[in-house]
């Protein structure tokens, strides 16, 4: 298995990119490291509310797919340089000042990736 | 031999070298005879580099000793490699990965709580003077032997080494270690993330690049992921201005696991497309030093292996296992006979405007020949043709990629553009043939002269004249170039293969046809009558011994000098380890967790029997299972517990727990009480103990046979079952454990009889470690022991001329 560390990890993360929704929030994800799949969107935690698979969007390419549609049977491509914004709804949790941004997703061939940053609203 | 390097390439006494390398483990293909073969082959296959891992726990199986002797003479080997012709790229970790047990690292550094294994705990940064320590001690081994050949030309320290803050002090540290040890060759570090990481603590910067990791991925639909090596040049010249591009493992094939799919799954899905690919697409992007990770398959024989991968390591490489070339061979050489023809070490990118889907164009301009190479690459699925900007079209098959020249200058005339592929070039002053590969809509266009169509025969040659000069075009079918060997200044035709020393390798009656460039061509026959036609077909061996062989599990065997311990962690690590007890009437359970397999047998009878290895995404899964004990299992007032744990190995140490526990790893009764176990490792066969037992839980099956060992003769020879209905088994092969037998995975059905270790009288012995409700009665158990049907194959064989 291979091991990513945190750092590189964090660099998929467009900083700025929080925004604040309806009853919800939405990110940027580019993939900068390398061409792969996602094979699992596991939840989004922002400050301390959090959103599981079914409360989570991935919008790439013009498409819209479910958290719960991305599994290893059905992993979505994520080419390197591609963006997708990741949208959490259902729940309100962004607050204005510095935000705590965990996601947790699956990748096929390094398990579980945690992606833990900051972002100022 | 002075070592240097610029932007473009690395610089051997001052030459420019285009770096094809291979990489080969010594300690999976033992023995100095067996590396000499497989350096061989890779020099005929246009190899010019072996890249060599140093394995630490090979060596060292206690602190402060270490083993360099018989077949683990690693000096051995370096010379075989220095008389081959090839230079060596020496990778001596000290985590080298590789698939093997704990990554490469000494089992006695794990027991030791004080090191932190590199320096890190998961991806967190621990720095351990302990294990620093350690390291001094390795690198005082192993460096004053690399040292002592000057055919070394790079270094490399760690291996894909990251951590979540990135210090500098561990890999500065190391690099600092073998300077002053002496290494005087550019030092490298592989970049598993290319994103460049320490580049600035080494000379060269350098990456891995593996495309194809996921069995279940198609490489050809999800085309994608050679999005990385398309982009490649960028992250090196974004990395290190200095230093020439460097792929320090490029994707050759790829290792199966248990519960895998299978090598003939694998390399059926690589294809020989993804050499081709992988190959020419870093070409394109300037690489001038590559490493195929593989370029020879190997053998986890012994306690080789990490937990992760089964017997073979075939690795889809092109010399796979047994020393036999693959069709990804054929490919490899046809692709390092084009470099050898010409020179390629110092290139430009250039500007190229153009789009088509699916279709991977670059060009390059080539400031030593002073022309122009184009790479195409068609990722569609069909045929497609390629309407070029310079009004030539080009139609490339599906997954294939091609070099064409554009303004060759030669001396007889000027390529204005071909993509019919150049297979290799001999030349003289005033002379020069060059092999094209035939191609049924390629086309060859001579400046100011004609177009040649590439759909030729064999053989079919133009020849062109200016100057006083001549060059002579030839093609060749692909079928007769993969039997074409070039050797220096000359071509030998038809041959299966042929070796550095001009020897010619044959299956059968040939007549081999030789070019050079004075004399023309010319044909010798070759008469190979020693072999029996039907060779090929397995042959069913006779059994001369079937015998109970677990003593250990019999009641009142004496263990009294086993090894106490008083923690259930493993301190021992031998693949099987025994722990022997006794427990009192009143437990009522008993509950274990061990590492990976294992049998727990009460006063001689088996109570449970399991393997706990398990593979949940990506990560072993620990498993705890609780035994209820009655007074049927208890029927003394204490009572003998016997355990056999068959360890599969340690993690190759990627997710940094090397030093999790194997063996035993919980064991807690109801009520508690203190149990206090004894220990001893391997199997009675190993410990020379060839008792019969009472109990028939572990049956060892021998059969001896004979061989006709010829010096003349390259052989490769293997095992297998037919209707083979026991779980497990060990394989061993004069004494020395070749291979794991595990019926749930059905992935590894032949094994190869390593040729180190076959004697003209041989003797094969099958430990069988079978579950207790597969044995009828002991009686009928053997005697289906007696009738289990073993076959000696021979996957090759062919005869050498010299």
């Amino acid at each position: 298995m291979v091991v990513v560390p945190e750092f590189l990890i964090k660099r998929i993360y467009q900083k700025g990119s929080l925004k604040k929704l309806d009853e919800g929030a939405s990110v940027v994800l580019k993939n900068v490291l390398g061409p792969g799949f996602i094979s699992g969107f596991n939840y989004v935690k922002i400050n301390d509310t959090v959103y599981e698979s079914k409360d989570v969007k991935f919008i790439t390419n013009g498409q819209e797919i479910s958290g719960t549609e991305v599994s290893e049977a059905n992993p979505i491509a994520f080419r390197l340089g591609q963006s997708g914004t990741l949208v959490m709804s259902g729940k309100s949790s962004v607050v204005d000042g510095a935000n705590k941004i965990f996601i947790e997703a699956m990748n096929p061939e390094a398990g579980k990736v945690c992606l833990s940053v900051e972002d100022i609203v | 031999m002075e070592v240097t390097y610029d932007k473009y390439s690395l610089m051997i006494d001052g030459k420019r070298v285009f770096i094809k390398s291979g990489a080969f483990h010594y300690f999976r293909t033992p023995g100095e005879k067996m590396a000499r073969d497989r350096f061989q082959k890779m020099k005929s296959g246009g190899y010019n580099t072996v890249d060599l891992y140093f394995n630490w726990n090979y060596h060292s199986k206690k602190q402060g000793e270490y083993d360099f002797s018989g077949i683990k003479d690693v000096r051995k080997v370096l010379q075989a490699a220095k008389d081959t012709g090839l230079f060596v790229i020496a990778r001596p970790g000290p985590f080298i990965n590789a698939e093997v047990n704990a990554g490469g690292l000494p089992f006695w550094l794990l027991n030791d709580k004080d090191v932190i294994p590199r320096n890190r705990v998961g991806t967190e940064y621990r720095y351990s003077p302990k294990y620093m320590e350690y390291i001094k001690e390795w690198y005082d081994q192993i460096i004053p032997i690399i040292k002592e050949f000057d055919n070394v030309i790079l270094f490399q320290i760690e291996n894909e080494y990251a951590t979540d803050t990135m210090e500098e002090d561990y890999m500065r540290q190391l690099y600092k270690m073998a300077r002053e040890r002496g290494i005087t060759c550019p030092i490298f570090h592989n970049d598993a993330y290319f994103a460049g990481l320490w580049a600035d603590c080494v000379d060269i910067y350098a990456l891995d690049l593996y495309p194809f990791i996921n069995p279940n991925q198609n490489w050809k639909q999800d085309n994608f992921c050679f999005d990385t090596l398309d982009n490649v040049e960028d992250i090196f010249r974004s990395s290190k201005q200095d230093s020439p591009p460097f792929i320090a493992e490029m994707q050759s094939g790829w290792f199966d696991k248990w519960d895998g799919m299978g090598y003939k799954y694998l390399r059926d899905t690589l294809g020989d497309e993804h050499i081709n690919i992988m190959t020419k697409t870093a070409l394109s992007q300037g690489v001038t030093l590559f490493n195929h990770y593989m370029a020879v398959g190997g053998t986890n024989w012994d306690d080789l292996a990490c937990d992760e991968v089964y017997t073979s390591y075939e690795f889809c490489a092109p010399i796979d296992e047994f020393g036999v070339m693959q069709s990804n061979y054929f490919k490899a050489k046809e692709i390092n006979y084009f470099f050898d023809s010409f020179d390629l070490t110092c290139t430009e990118p250039k500007e190229f405007d153009f789009f088509q889907e699916n279709i991977y164009l670059k060009l390059r301009h080539d400031n030593i020949n002073d022309c122009d190479w184009l790479f195409i690459r068609n990722m569609n699925p069909n045929d497609t043709e390629i309407n070029l900007p310079f009004e030539k079209s080009v139609t490339l098959k599906p997954y294939d990629m091609k070099i064409c020249p554009l303004n060759l200058k030669l001396y007889g005339c000027e390529i204005e553009f071909s993509d019919a592929e150049i297979f290799a070039r001999l030349k003289n002053e005033t002379t020069e043939t060059i092999f094209f590969i035939a191609g049924k809509n390629a086309n060859l266009h001579i400046k100011d002269r004609c177009t040649i169509s590439g759909n030729r025969k064999d053989f079919d040659n133009y020849t062109f004249e200016q100057n006083g000069k001549t060059t002579r075009i030839v093609f060749l079918t692909k079928e007769t170039s993969d039997k074409t060997w070039f050797l220096k200044d000359k071509l030998i035709f038809n041959a299966d293969y042929v070796l550095p020393n001009s020897a010619v390798a044959l299956e059968k009656n040939t007549e081999i046809a030789y070019y050079d460039i004075k004399y023309g061509f010319s044909k010798k026959n070759y008469l190979v009558n020693e072999f029996n036609k039907d060779y090929k077909k397995p042959k069913r061996m006779k059994i001369s011994n079937v015998q109970f062989s677990s003593p250990e599990i019999d009641v009142d065997y004496d263990y009294s000098d086993w090894t106490s311990l008083d923690t259930t962690g493993c301190t021992l690590n031998d693949e099987f380890v025994w722990y022997k007890s006794k427990i009192p009437d009143y437990l009522t359970e008993i509950t274990l967790s061990a590492r990976h397999l294992f049998a727990v047998y009460i006063n001689g009878k088996e109570v449970l029997n399991r393997n706990s290895y398990k593979i949940e995404k990506l990560q072993e899964v620990p498993e705890t299972i609780s035994i209820p004990l009655d007074k049927k299992n208890l029927n003394k007032p204490f009572n003998e517990l016997t355990i056999l744990v068959q360890n599969l190995g340690f993690d190759k140490g990627f997710s940094g727990d090397a030093n999790s526990p194997r063996g035993l790893v919980l064991f807690e009764t109801t009520p508690s009480i203190p149990v206090e176990f004894r220990v001893k490792e391997k199997l009675s066969i190993e410990r020379g103990d060839k008792r019969e037992s009472d109990n028939p839980y572990l049956t060892r099956i021998t059969v001896d046979f004979d061989l006709d060992l010829k010096e003349n003769v390259f052989c490769a020879h293997y095992i297998s079952f037919e209707d083979f209905r026991c779980r497990r088994a060990t394989i061993f092969l004069n004494g020395v454990k070749i291979g794991r037998y595990i019926k749930r995975t059905h992935v590894q059905d032949k094994f190869y009889l390593i040729n180190e270790f076959l004697k003209p009288h041989n003797t094969l012995e099958i430990v069988v470690w079978e579950k207790d409700r597969n044995v009828k009665s002991s009686w009928g158990f053997k005697f289906d022991m007696k009738n289990v049907k073993i076959l000696l194959g021979t996957f090759k064989k062919y005869q050498l001329f010299k």
